[in-house]
């Protein structure tokens, strides 16, 4: 995983030394137009693993076929090595014209004008969710594109409940039947089988929650809204299944790692996101898994939404913003891209693109659970504040201090808002 | 290492005589069972020192699923070479046989340069009485308190502006300018223990500084020269940060930056064929470590011989 400190501390030094370069050599470099015979070059990084690697080649080869006067560099890494790298681009004011990006980060690169601001380039948005757009904005201006969309489900196992002669959920339950599912499961797989890992540790499942009863997470200007006691509520959701067989133990998880206890066929469900479909197929190697909605206790408002799994965003610096431009907008509308990444990239965000795709097998269950739950979705919220990565990690490692049992419900809280506050402050 | 023989040699004995009693076949008896309890103790500790490397090649040969998680058997009955055929077919059009040149060329490069350099610099040190040596030897070792993390901003800016971004330059020019400091503190001090009558010896014949430096340091620096290699070749080797920041176009990658792109965090990882290439990565360290264990311990042991 990414050492966040490291990150931070990285990010801190490579702005500081970003602003001193910006104020020695302010050039404006004029705009470069290319022509077939003297094509104009971007660079395109990425992350992902080898198969996105051979995607985004054909995706690039027909970019290139397409518009002859332009020509693509493209470079991968890993994801954690991603972000290192980026921080120090950065600083040395190199980074690559056109970059895919994470939700996460946005806010940080965006408030500190490493990112163009794509409200100023021509890309046809027309065929997006209206209330997926602002996830890229930030105080008005665009600075990512959604290539596409994930929801959050939960996802199980038919074979593992059918073993078990568990019915197979519907997806329109409340928390008490959730854990009473949770707790069956428990029972019923005897130590072996699991019903989920802890689902109050998960971020977003608290914020969707929290959604569920109309609070936002943050405020507009980037502070927490949502208070103490509600924290100590939803984490004592779950109180009565810890320690049970509803909930795999936190040294069983860690036991597992890398794998999720999911994957690892040890729980029959688990609270996600949809486009982990295809990990948990390969880790498991079961035949199939389904997806269902979260529980709600008011079954009107599923407090679900689209986020994009992924962004695509230009460089500030960028020389060629014209060609840039043309790129993103080819990246997330032309339907042929959709053909080459299917669902790999999670589900086209454009509806132009999504409708030019063929989907099949798992691409098809996740493509038909965001159709599902179309008529509960509300608008996504806004690029989480800076920071917010070391929020989530903090959420996680309380919940698990909860599990061992090292932290009371009201000492997770507090120790959680603590730091939180303290964060707050710090990027005020 | 070596040493760990030495015990099992039998002791030295006489043709026993049976039935007296002998207070020396009864101390070979004890010497026996000590020896057996050193070697249980010893094998058990090789165990547990070996199991992650030998979980690792048994994993190589596992389907991805059934690689960590719940899954503790070292065997699986579906024993194949699969991950080793994805392995080497390379990633995003690369091959790996690339990864593997580019990881050679690194290294060799660190090698070549950092032996150059460094014995260079420490003869300076050692034998040369310039003026203010005492202050750059000081902050020569100063360098070593600086964390690496502390300098890749500047250094990364001074590449960029230099056009030097997604070439070798910035992982081997510090090779070449003696910068890891570490190597020429360790050769300053195996000069230091080197008698100074050789070099004045030749210096009465009418040798100068170069001649001095290649016909009588060089020679006798021989352990202090392959210790030096074998510790930059496998730091390069597994060096993953440097290449990182500085290299953008994949057909240039070394092999630590092909391994992490097997494993993604939003997508399916392939576990089996990131283990596959680990394995086929760990060999030219070991080749490399086993032609040349003899020296590094040659190496370590004459540092502390005084002339």
């Amino acid at each position: 995983m990414i050492d966040r400190r490291k990150f931070l501390g990285t990010v801190a030094l490579g702005t500081a030394s970003a602003a001193f370069l910006a104020a020695c050599g302010q050039s404006s470099s004029p705009a470069q137009t290319g022509s077939a015979d003297n094509p104009v070059t971007i660079t395109y990084t990425w992350w992902g693993n080898d198969d996105r690697a051979e995607r985004t080649r054909k995706a690039i080869a027909l970019f290139e076929s397409k518009n002859p006067d332009i020509k693509v560099n493209g470079n991968f890494s890993d994801f954690a090595g991603y972000w290192q790298k980026r921080a120090t681009e950065a600083a040395g004011g190199g980074l690559p014209d056109v970059m895919q990006w994470d939700l996460s980060y946005l806010r940080d690169y965006g408030q500190r004008n490493q990112l163009l601001d794509l409200g100023t380039v021509k890309i046809n948005t027309d065929a997006f969710e209206k209330s997926l757009l602002p996830s890229g904005q930030i105080r008005g201006k665009t600075y990512g594109i959604p290539t596409s969309t994930n929801a959050f489900a939960v996802y199980y196992d038919p074979a593992k409940l059918a073993s078990l002669g568990i019915a197979e959920p519907d997806g329109s339950w409340n928390y008490k039947e959730f854990n009473a599912f949770l707790t069956e499961v428990g029972q019923k797989g005897n130590g072996t089988l699991f019903g989920s890992t802890d689902y109050t540790g998960v971020w977003w499942m608290f914020n969707i929650w929290l959604r569920q009863n109309n609070i936002q997470a943050f405020t507009e200007d980037g502070k927490l809204g949502f208070t103490k006691d509600d924290l100590k509520k939803w984490l004592n959701m779950t109180s009565e299944l810890r320690g049970t067989g509803a909930i795999v133990g936190e040294d069983k998880v860690t036991q597992l790692l890398p794998k999720s206890p999911f994957g690892s066929n040890v729980t029959a469900t688990e609270v996600t996101w949809d486009n982990f479909m295809a990990g948990y197929l390969a880790d498991s190697g079961a035949k199939d898994l389904k997806l269902v909605p979260v529980p709600s206790d008011d079954p009107d408002n599923l407090g679900l939404f689209l986020k994009p799994s992924m962004l695509m965003v230009a460089s500030a610096k960028t020389k060629n913003k014209d060609a840039a431009a043309r790129f993103i907008d080819f990246m997330v509308n032309d339907p042929e891209v959709g053909q080459i990444f299917k669902t790999s990239r999670g589900v086209p965000a454009s509806k132009t693109q999504r409708d030019g795709t063929t989907f099949e097998g798992t691409d098809k269950l996740v493509v038909d659970y965001e159709k599902s739950i179309e008529k509960y979705l509300k608008d996504a919220p806004e690029p989480p504040i800076v920071g917010f990565g070391t929020l989530e990690s903090t959420f996680k490692r309380v919940a698990q201090d909860l599990n061992y049992g090292k932290l009371t419900v009201d000492g997770a809280a507090d120790a959680w808002f603590k730091e939180a506050e303290d964060l707050i402050k710090q990027n005020a | 290492m070596t040493t760990m023989a030495t015990p099992t040699q039998p002791a030295p004995t006489k043709p026993p005589a049976a039935q007296v009693y002998n207070p020396k076949s009864e101390s070979t008896a004890v010497k026996r069972i000590k020896s057996t309890i050193f070697h249980v103790v010893a094998l058990a500790l090789v165990a547990m020192v070996l199991y992650p490397a030998l979980w690792m090649i048994s994993a190589s040969f596992k389907p991805n699923s059934e690689i960590g998680g719940a899954n503790n058997a070292l065997l699986s009955a579906n024993f194949s070479f699969d991950n080793f055929i994805t392995a080497m077919e390379g990633i995003g059009g690369v091959s790996t046989l690339t990864f593997f040149t580019n990881s050679l060329i690194l290294a060799v490069g660190a090698v070549v340069g950092t032996v150059l350099s460094a014995s260079i610099s420490a003869y300076a040190f050692a034998r040369i009485n310039f003026p203010g040596r005492g202050l750059f030897f000081g902050m020569m070792i100063a360098t070593l308190l600086l964390p690496f993390h502390v300098v890749i901003i500047p250094q990364y800016i001074v590449f960029q502006q230099l056009g030097l971004v997604d070439t070798y330059v910035p992982l081997l020019i510090g090779k070449f300018l003696a910068a890891d400091a570490f190597f020429v503190f360790l050769m300053v001090q195996f000069m230091r223990g080197l008698p100074a009558e050789l070099d004045e010896a030749a210096r009465i014949d009418g040798a100068g500084h170069v001649r001095i430096f290649g016909s009588i340091m060089l020679p006798l620096m021989k352990p202090a020269l392959i210790s030096t290699s074998i510790f930059s070749f496998i730091w390069s080797w597994n060096d993953f940060l440097g290449p990182l920041l500085y290299l953008n176009t994949p057909e240039k990658y070394p092999l630590p930056l092909a391994l992490r792109l097997f494993v993604d965090q939003t997508q399916s990882s392939d576990y089996g064929a990131m283990i596959a290439m680990s394995v086929l990565a760990l060999l030219p360290v070991l080749v490399f470590f086993l032609v040349f264990q003899r020296y590094i311990v040659e190496g370590v042991s004459t540092q502390g011989l005084k002339g």
